[in-house]
């Protein structure tokens, strides 16, 4: 909220802040779905022995959603760079 | 984010909820389209054989447990990136 022009971004109308609140719940689900997808793909095996994440199996998931974190940041991190030297089309 | 009033607040809960039921249903015919394909491969009855039945019902309360780790871990982790993006 903006308060004489402090607090940065001045004062948005409704829709557009629900809006940006939308976009947000969005990226963070999809995010979410797509690491559930990933990391059901690269850790559970499909032999379906049992109903049960078995110990291998959770600590494989929690090594992948660490390491898709990671990921995330390191490739925000690297667009950042190369897209500050201009490399690619100055964006 | 930015502090929505009580009213916007009403809204967004409406949207959420909405997308509840939608993210519900997606949920549902992934798991489908999963299991189906991890355990049916045999076509020689019309109904399924008993080892068939055993794997579904593995695979959808596997898949369950799995995205309810997937989602403590990710929380876990969403909440130290906030952290050290206030920082």
């Amino acid at each position: 909220m903006s308060f004489l022009g402090f607090g940065g971004a001045p004062a948005q109308p409704s829709e557009a802040k629900i809006a940006a609140a939308e976009a947000e719940l969005d990226l963070v689900t999809d995010m979410f779905n797509r690491l559930v997808d990933n990391c059901h793909q690269k850790c559970i095996s499909k032999s379906y022995n049992e109903g049960d994440v078995n110990k291998n199996e959770s600590l494989c998931i929690d090594r992948c959603v660490s390491k898709y974190f990671e990921v995330n940041v390191k490739v925000g991190e690297n667009m950042q760079k190369l897209g500050s030297s201009g490399a690619f089309g100055g964006r | 984010m930015d502090q929505l009033n009580q009213r916007e607040q009403q809204d967004f809960q409406r949207i959420v909820e909405g997308k509840q039921m939608k993210d519900f249903m997606r949920l549902y015919s992934n798991l489908v389209e999963r299991c189906f394909n991890d355990c049916v491969n045999d076509f020689t009855s019309a109904s399924l054989t008993s080892k068939e039945n055993t794997c579904v019902l593995k695979c959808s309360e596997k898949f369950l447990k799995h995205s309810e780790r997937v989602g403590q871990r990710f929380q876990e982790q969403n909440a130290l990136l906030t952290q050290q993006m206030r920082r």
